[in-house]
């Protein structure tokens, strides 16, 4: 526990949060603001527009692969990872106190995208005459935000634990998710079992796949096997390699 | 309190540690000596569980590193001067350490107080002077209050002040009884600091002794300066003495300065100037370091 608090600590006394979740608010309000100012008042009333609004959320995933990895990394880029790795000599215990912490963390984010997402379509439906109706089934992304989010962190740090370098590893991401996503379309319908469309899938949370998305649950089971795998092979890869120094 | 035996680090392309061994007592103040590239920072980070040995063993208390129950309780260490975070404060720093560290927050501020740095505690590291720095690293290896404090070129970038400021905290370390180990090459540091030195070459052992032994094991000859030093020279010679001239009326004798001067009052020869060239921990280090092979 001990690890995991000060690992939270870490997280908290530098503006690494402090900016990705203003930047998360930003960008959040600038595509709903979109999206749903592309709708006329009939379609806002739509549950699956409603639906597809709150699929927005989803959006902290990005941030949240993003801050796993930069929860290893920053500590390899600034060194401090010595230090670290001299209050918690067991590497094991350390990897698995970051892990926790990303975890943690990407559930705030997530839960806090939820409430902002939800303020600002309420805004936005109410600014429009239009009606917000919240069940199951329209509120169900906002709770795929959260289990993608807490995915995508854990492939963060898996990440950032393969690569320990800060700019290689946030670089490989974007990369990933910006081009090779779109590349492995060309092997087909089996595309849908690529690291980002399973946690897509995850976070618009539809109970039945199609021939080109996983269903929520089955998506979430590829993206735990996803960070699974990363978390392992990153694991091994710190527990079996030197702390960098720039001594002799 | 350290112990490493037949430690051997390899890289790719290089052997850093070379069947490595020796053993510090505790209570002393122990210099670690070598060139740059010697192996003194691979040796303290395989030491501190920071690099893994190709083979042999490095243990502190008998322990690996990683096998001791409150580490930062039994050893403090300061490395590089770099390591933090630029954003983060220098109590933050701290915090962070104590807390994965179980350590009580108030110590923070206590080593803080310790290490002259209260006023800044609150400043982002990344405004801190390398002095400053180099002291917040000494704060963090304080926090646990160890027993050994292990130090890799803490001298480093300091100016004067700073350094003596190290050495004084040093030394007020050892006299309450804790062990330091610190690697260096700034030799005059040293020798005004350590009980001991060792020294490493190219990864091996060369030398592990009292500073006041090798300094001795550097003393030069004795030299003696006489208006007849031709025939002071060729008493000498006759007395089976090496000896050379080393300048004007001055003669460069092996021996002791006692048995040149009783040859020079048996022989009625003046005798101006008789010393003893002093040795220095920096001549005894350059002679052991180019004696080792390559």
């Amino acid at each position: 526990m001990s690890a995991l608090r000060a690992e939270l600590l870490k997280a908290g006394t530098t503006r690494l949060l402090l900016w990705f979740g203003l930047g998360l608010v930003a960008f959040l309000l600038l595509v709903l603001s979109i999206h749903i100012g592309s709708h006329d008042r009939a379609g806002l009333g739509q549950l699956s527009t409603q639906r597809s609004v709150f699929g927005f959320a989803g959006l902290t995933a990005v941030i949240a692969i993003l801050i796993g990895a930069i929860l290893v990394t920053a500590e390899y880029a600034h060194g401090t990872i010595n230090q670290s790795f001299l209050a918690v000599p067991v590497r094991g215990k350390l990897l698995g106190a970051k892990l926790c912490a990303a975890l943690l963390v990407a559930f705030v984010l997530a839960v806090g995208a939820d409430l902002v997402t939800l303020v600002i379509a309420e805004l936005w439906f109410h600014g429009r005459g239009a009606t917000l109706h919240l069940d199951r089934y329209t509120l169900a992304p906002l709770l795929g935000a959260v289990g993608a989010s807490m995915l995508a962190a854990a492939i963060g740090i898996g990440v950032g634990a393969v690569f320990r370098r800060q700019t290689a590893s946030i670089v490989t991401i974007l990369l990933w998710l910006l081009i090779g996503e779109g590349v492995i379309g060309i092997i087909g319908d089996d595309a849908r079992f690529a690291p980002g469309r399973a946690l897509g899938a995850v976070a618009v949370a539809h109970s039945q796949g199609v021939a080109d998305r996983l269903g929520a649950w089955p998506a979430a089971v590829i993206g735990l096997l996803y960070a699974a795998v990363f978390c392992a092979v990153g694991f091994l890869v710190v527990l079996g390699s030197d702390v960098p120094s720039s001594g002799d | 309190m350290i112990e490493v035996q037949h430690l051997t680090k390899r890289y790719r392309h290089a052997t850093a540690v070379d069947d490595l061994s020796f053993s510090i007592p505790r209570g002393r103040i122990t210099g670690f000596l070598g060139p740059n590239g010697a192996g003194k920072t691979t040796t303290l980070r395989v030491l501190l569980g920071l690099a893994l040995p190709t083979s042999g063993r490095a243990t502190v208390a008998g322990r690996r590193y990683r096998e001791l129950e409150a580490p930062l309780l039994t050893v403090g260490a300061v490395l590089e001067a770099s390591n933090y975070h630029p954003a983060r404060s220098g109590r933050n720093h701290l915090r962070v350490l104590a807390t994965a560290a179980g350590i009580s927050r108030s110590r923070v501020d206590d080593v803080l107080g310790e290490v002259e740095l209260s006023d800044a505690a609150k400043r982002r590291v990344g405004s801190y002077s390398l002095g400053m720095r180099q002291r917040l690293s000494v704060a963090a290896a304080l926090l646990g209050e160890p027993e050994l404090l292990v130090l890799d070129e803490p001298a480093n970038g300091l100016d004067p002040e700073g350094i003596r400021w190290l050495r004084n905290f040093l030394r007020s370390y050892a006299a309450d009884g804790g062990t330091v180990f610190v690697s260096s090459h700034v030799l005059a540091e040293i020798s005004q600091l350590a009980d001991e030195v060792l020294i490493i070459h190219r990864g091996k052992l060369v030398a592990q002794q009292p500073v006041a032994e090798l300094i001795a094991r550097a003393a030069g000859a004795t030299r003696v300066r006489s208006p007849r030093a031709d025939d002071l020279l060729a008493r000498l010679r006759d007395a089976g003495i090496e000896a050379e001239v080393a300048g004007d009326g001055l003669l460069a004798v092996q021996a002791p300065p006692e048995t040149v001067g009783d040859l020079a009052a048996e022989a009625g020869i003046p005798v101006h100037e008789l010393v003893v060239d002093s040795g220095s921990l920096e001549e005894a280090f350059l002679e052991l370091t180019s004696e080792s092979p390559e």
